[in-house]
């Protein structure tokens, strides 16, 4: 007994203290989901020798979890989740500029004018259906916001809590830059009508649409594909004829993160074309010019954008937020 | 005369405590130990409650109670405190009404297979609570296996929400409720029924008029102890709840999605409101109506019921079973399958990405349990053994305060310890000893109150033989108590070792990058419904669970059966 405990505790010892020694560690808070977070990672871990050691959380959570973490930050950067959301990270505080050499011109909206966060892949936001569940309802894809207020979908769309997920977030900024304040929260009421569940992640509503749980997701663009189809899930990818919001997926520093000069290592790589060409898997629009566009992703001119102002919802986030939990109560 | 004695006994009273606090300061060991508990009792159990507390009523420096007003002002923030009372309540009749059909059939009627129902009867104790939920979703959900192969998919049985969690909460919880009803009846002399049969009454009339009422103590504190674990729950409703918020998953997502830090709090002292009442009223007042008949005489023969109660009995306890079974099969098979709900081939490749992407979070909860579980277990015989046999001030409220973390709801003492230890001096955030010490003292009552039924059973006289051939405390307990509660130290160790497993309410508020758990990554695997993935690694766990708890019922075997000729039962 007295060997076993011994042998046991020698064991603890080293399996703790191994990850310690040795290779740099950075530390990151993903917004991307753990399956596509898990995708590029190694990667990164190959081409510079640099560990990291990661949590998954939804971009909203990220958010929060910085902000509360201000005084003691645990993490060095912020990897993915829409640009309001870092933009709202920059009003409070919790980001540090940092700006990467680039060969290739960035768009102006696809970074902060101090480059605060730098932007790294375009997605739209779109609605999945469920093709048997459409089948059987006898009904065709919705293809307009007014389409998602049939009585025939009560019930059958789901989506994220716009205060945990960037992605619901994003829907509500577009709703409130396309109709003005007041009516887009009168839709939004109609639509809590034919809403299922609200998730935690904005992604989560694309599986539940595939796995038939629900009939239709709404979502971004790359996960509706990556999640759906792509999976083997009977999913189709409509988008609004009144136009749809979209996100500049972005990566932002952690001010008094612990590991700054590895953090704008991983900013580096991410913008290089071996790691955009990476996103294709995940049917993301690279941002690199000379990065390859996956087969049937949705690019910027496939659909009717509206003139999305990022900032102005970054800005707006938690007044938004706030009115919305009280008018639609979840 | 009365009040004569009453002084006497007074002063006999603190007669005694000066002589205990005399005896303890001679004993510098045992005085240290005193304060070293008290105070890490104080620092890891109570400040964080009084941090959560204050952070819902401090506000620039000043006490106000408009957080409370905020939230009890809006329909839609009073809606989850309605939901989780009324969740508590079904629960807690419909598991209590299960555990006791099980334990009235193998204490009582005398059914065929009682070793077999005794396993499916605590099997989901060792299960993580949200395998449930994600059997429910698998079997129940739109396309569930019954729901699409029984149903044809017209009928949706509205799984997400109140209906689905009193499903799943009462199949997690009714082992509770069956361990302390097995445990009643088993302390119910059978002479009492035999005698009032004998004297003329029916069987139904003696179940009426004696059992039933002799398990009324038992009925009592296994609905309010159901009542606690389902409003503590939060690993089924954050999956299930649907449109039905409950307190335990809005105070989490006050705190994580909406920087919310003081109306989560609020959120928390108003869940521990119920919990705490619930659980003082059953240590204080159930806890002491226990009517125990067994006196030490034979007892004949078991006492059974007619041959037809009997199957009716084992029909039903067969049904129950044959629910959990499939719950639990569905998993297995969910595990297995490709792409649930489009591709129904069987494959291996969840199991191969449990180790590829789930191997790190095996790895940091294998490591955080082993360091934490041995703690745990020694600490809750230090405290049982103090309690038990030694006089000091403030025993009392080590007991009670030993007991709380039992009784506070998880989501609250998460929220307490981000609260607590944020900050310098006390700077644990995304440590491993955060989380340790989370497991440590969240399981620490498991031990002690296991160490103190032992404790009790064991006479005095032999320690007292030893201190009076001159060890000390520390070497009493170690040479002579020690070995005597080993069962006990062992049992602790099993059960803290798969709490640690399976927990999931408060630990999700302090894992980090460094350290994560495989709790944690199964429910984001869960809410991103990637369910096959979330059944591979569930099954994992569970099979992982079940190696430690069998390798630990050896070495129980084993030094009992050296030291002391004790066979465990069970």
């Amino acid at each position: 007994m007295r060997h076993i405990v011994s042998v046991l505790a020698i064991v603890v010892m080293v399996a703790w203290v191994s990850p310690v020694l040795g290779a740099q560690v950075l530390h990151m808070y993903s917004a991307l989901d753990t399956a596509e977070t898990q995708l590029y990672i190694p990667e990164f871990e190959k081409d510079t020798g640099i560990k990291v050691e990661w949590v998954r959380l939804s971009s909203g959570e990220v958010l929060a979890r910085l902000r509360a973490e201000a005084k003691n930050p645990q993490v060095s950067i912020w990897y993915g989740g829409p640009s309001q959301d870092h933009i709202s990270g920059k009003k409070a505080g919790t980001s540090v500029p940092y700006k990467p050499p680039l060969d290739w011109g960035l768009q102006d909206n696809a970074h902060d004018p101090d480059w605060s966060w730098v932007g790294f892949y375009f997605g739209a936001i779109g609605f999945g259906s469920n093709t048997d569940f459409l089948k059987k309802a006898g009904v065709p894809a919705p293809t307009s916001w007014d389409d998602l207020l049939k009585p025939v979908f009560k019930g059958q769309i789901a989506i994220a809590f716009p205060y945990t997920s960037g992605t619901s977030y994003t829907v509500l900024a577009t709703l409130v830059q396309m109709m003005g304040e007041d009516k887009a929260f009168e839709y939004w009421k109609k639509l809590n009508a034919n809403i299922h569940h609200y998730d935690k992640s904005g992604s989560a509503p694309v599986t539940q649409a595939g796995l038939g749980e629900v009939g239709i997701a709404i979502s971004f663009s790359h996960d509706l594909i990556a999640k759906g189809n792509a999976k083997g899930y009977p999913i189709i990818s409509t988008f609004p004829k009144e136009g749809t919001g979209y996100e500049i997926g972005g990566i932002s520093l952690v001010k008094g993160g612990p590991e700054p000069e590895l953090a704008k290592k991983f900013v580096d790589w991410a913008l290089s074309v071996r790691a955009q060409n990476l996103m294709q898997q995940w049917f993301r629009i690279p941002l690199n010019p000379k990065a390859e566009v996956a087969k049937g992703a949705v690019k910027a001119d496939q659909v009717k954008l509206i003139n999305f102002d990022a900032v102005k919802a970054g800005e707006d986030r938690d007044r938004l937020i706030k009115r919305w939990r009280s008018e639609i109560g979840q | 005369m009365g009040r004569e004695a009453g002084l006497d006994s007074a002063r006999e009273v603190s007669w005694r405590q000066m002589d205990g606090l005399r005896r303890i300061l001679r004993e510098p060991v045992l005085a240290a130990a005193i304060g070293v508990i008290v105070a890490s009792l104080f620092l890891f159990v109570i400040y964080p409650l009084v941090r959560v507390f204050q952070m819902s009523v401090v506000e620039d420096g000043r006490f106000t109670l408009h957080v409370y007003r905020d939230l009890l002002s809006k329909a839609f923030e009073r809606r989850p405190l309605y939901n989780s009372l009324l969740l508590g309540v079904l629960v807690a009749l419909a598991g209590t009404a299960v555990g006791y059909l099980f334990a009235f059939a193998i204490a009582r009627a005398d059914v065929p297979w009682k070793r077999f129902f005794r396993v499916i009867a605590t099997f989901p104790i060792i299960s993580p609570p949200f395998v449930l939920s994600l059997a429910a979703i698998l079997m129940l959900g739109r396309k569930g296996f019954i729901t699409r192969m029984l149903f044809q998919g017209q009928w949706d049985p509205h799984i997400y929400g109140l209906r689905g969690l009193v499903l799943v909460e009462t199949i997690a919880f009714f082992p509770t409720a069956f361990l302390i009803m097995l445990g009643v009846l088993q302390a119910i002399d059978p002479a009492l029924e035999e005698s009032s049969l004998n004297l003329g009454a029916t069987r139904w009339q003696v179940f009426r008029t004696v059992t039933l009422p002799l398990s009324v103590p038992g009925l009592a504190s296994s609905l309010l102890v159901l009542f606690v674990e389902s409003l503590a729950d939060f690993g089924n409703p954050i999956i299930l709840s649907g449109n039905f918020p409950v307190l335990s998953v809005q105070a989490y997502l006050h705190i994580t999605g909406m920087v919310d830090f003081s109306g989560g709090a609020a959120l928390a002292v108003i869940l521990l409101f119920p919990t705490l009442t619930a659980f003082l009223l059953q240590k204080y007042w159930v806890g002491r109506k226990s009517y125990v008949t067994v006196t030490g005489k034979p007892s004949p023969a078991r006492l059974s019921v007619d041959p037809m109660t009997r199957r009716l009995l084992l029909g039903l306890c067969l049904a129950m079973t044959g629910v959990i079974l499939l719950l639990y099969g569905t998993v297995v098979f969910g595990s297995f399958v490709t792409l649930w709900g489009a591709n129904y081939t069987l494959t291996l490749t969840h199991y191969v990405s449990v180790f590829h992407i789930g191997g790190r979070y095996l790895r940091d909860t294998l490591i955080l349990a082993s360091v934490a579980t041995p703690v745990t277990g020694i600490l809750g015989m230090i405290i049982a053994f103090l309690v038990v046999r030694k006089q000091f001030v403030g025993k009392g409220l080590m007991d009670l305060t030993s007991m709380l973390t039992f009784a506070v709801p998880g989501t609250v003492v998460g929220i307490g310890y981000i609260l607590a230890f944020n900050e310098p001096p006390l700077l644990l955030t995304g440590t491993a000893a955060i989380i340790v010490l989370l497991f440590i003292f969240r399981n620490v009552p498991v031990g002690s109150r296991a160490g103190v039924a032992a404790l009790q059973q064991i006479d005095k006289a032999i320690e007292e033989a030893a201190t009076n051939l001159g060890a000390g405390s520390g070497r009493t307990f170690v040479t002579i108590t020690l070995p005597l509660i080993t069962p006990a130290f062992f049992s602790g160790l099993a059960y803290s070792f798969v709490r640690c497993m399976t927990a999931i309410s408060a630990v999700i508020f302090v894992v980090s990058g460094k350290w994560n758990l495989i709790t944690v990554a199964i429910l984001g695997l869960v809410e991103n419904a990637d369910l096959s993935q979330a059944a591979a690694f569930s099954l994992v766990l569970i099979a992982i669970v079940l190696v430690v708890l069998g390798l630990i019922q050896v070495g129980v075997g084993r030094v009992a059966t050296s030291q002391m000729g004790y066979e465990p039962s069970g």
